[in-house]
């Protein structure tokens, strides 16, 4: 190897992206320098924290208001029994330590909402949703289409997972459903239960798709919803485009999400 | 008018409507809540209150989990 920028340790660690063309020290430099916030500590989050982190993806903002419980332990496979009680962010801090010392994990000890999204994700080079309601996943793929930040999509269902990757000039969040269903209609994870290895399966979707992104190698899950079915076993891609008349990224986009009312459909409020 | 419906995930549906029957209408008549779900017409999402037009569309369901 002849890049002197990654140690003898990182050429060790890091030997199987390596010897990989399309990675390379390049890549694995990219990786190192990229930042990546990953909204969410829990059952998407953290198969998503731990596969960047051991990528050696050098920062990893994670963003969470939560402790760990008892029943996350089934599923969200980076918080232990000894983690119950802890913030799930530095739940997340700690077991990165402890897999690679070259991360940095930037704790957000907080709930991503319309007052704090936009400073937040202004720093990072990919967003990562791995949150559990529709407040936070409109105004997220808002602020990062506002700011041109991608964000690798991904959401469960008891057996079944949705992904899909926002990249700017491509169709956002909204190009697919342009508003929120009222609270209460759709039901969670909390009511309904979550067959414990699914977050597994599309967090690493979601890794994947975000260590693309950052070496920007292959194509993005953009313009594309992967739904994933876990008792049949069986993906279905399902192509969407650009809305004109989205409010987020069409012909007449908003310039703020202080435009938008983040209650019920998270709609556009009416000049 | 006979439309073919795609629910992403499950089987295909042939459902018949009326003539003024609206994406709403289709997507109550494969037993699911217009509220929970996106119907896709070539692509992009159609109001659920229009009148059906086309003859294929796709119905996706909107989840939201992933953190608790």
């Amino acid at each position: 190897m002849s890049d002197l920028s990654l140690d003898a340790t990182q050429l060790d660690r890091y030997s199987r992206h390596i010897i990989m063309d399309e990675v390379g020290p390049e890549g694995q430099k990219k990786l190192l320098d990229g930042r990546v916030l990953v909204v969410g500590a829990g059952g998407l989050g953290a198969p998503v924290i731990q596969y960047l982190a051991a990528a050696g993806v050098g920062t990893i903002g994670v963003a969470d208001n939560d402790v760990v419980e008892r029943s996350n332990l089934q599923r969200q496979v980076i918080h232990a029994d000894a983690d119950v009680g802890v913030p799930k962010v530095e739940s997340a801090a700690n077991f990165v330590t402890r897999l690679n010392p070259d991360v940095t994990v930037e704790q957000h000890h907080l709930r991503v909402g319309p007052d704090n999204v936009e400073s937040l994700v202004a720093d990072y080079d990919v967003v990562v949703d791995a949150s559990d309601n529709f407040q936070t996943r409109y105004v997220v793929n808002d602020a990062c289409r506002l700011a041109e930040i991608p964000v690798a999509h991904g959401a469960i269902y008891k057996f079944e997972g949705q992904a899909t990757t926002l990249v700017p000039g491509g169709p956002c969040y909204r190009c697919l459903f342009p508003e929120a269903p009222e609270p209460g209609t759709v039901p969670d994870c909390a009511t309904t239960g979550v067959l414990g290895v699914l977050p597994g399966t599309l967090g690493c979707i979601q890794a994947t798709e975000a260590v693309k992104l950052l070496i920007d190698a292959g194509e993005p899950l953009a313009g594309k919803l992967l739904f994933y079915d876990a008792m049949e076993m069986s993906f279905e891609t399902v192509p969407y485009r650009q809305n004109p008349d989205c409010p987020v990224c069409g012909d007449d986009p908003i310039s703020s999400v202080d435009e938008v009312e983040y209650t019920g459909g998270c709609a556009v409020r009416a000049d | 008018m006979d439309v073919s419906v795609e629910v992403v995930g499950e089987e295909r549906h042939e459902v018949a409507v009326d003539d003024d029957a609206t994406y709403a209408d289709l997507v109550s008549a494969v037993d699911l809540s217009p509220h929970e779900v996106s119907v896709l017409v070539d692509g992009r999402p159609v109001p659920e209150d229009q009148p059906v037009e086309a003859d294929r569309v796709k119905v996706l369901r909107l989840i939201k989990g992933g953190r608790t």
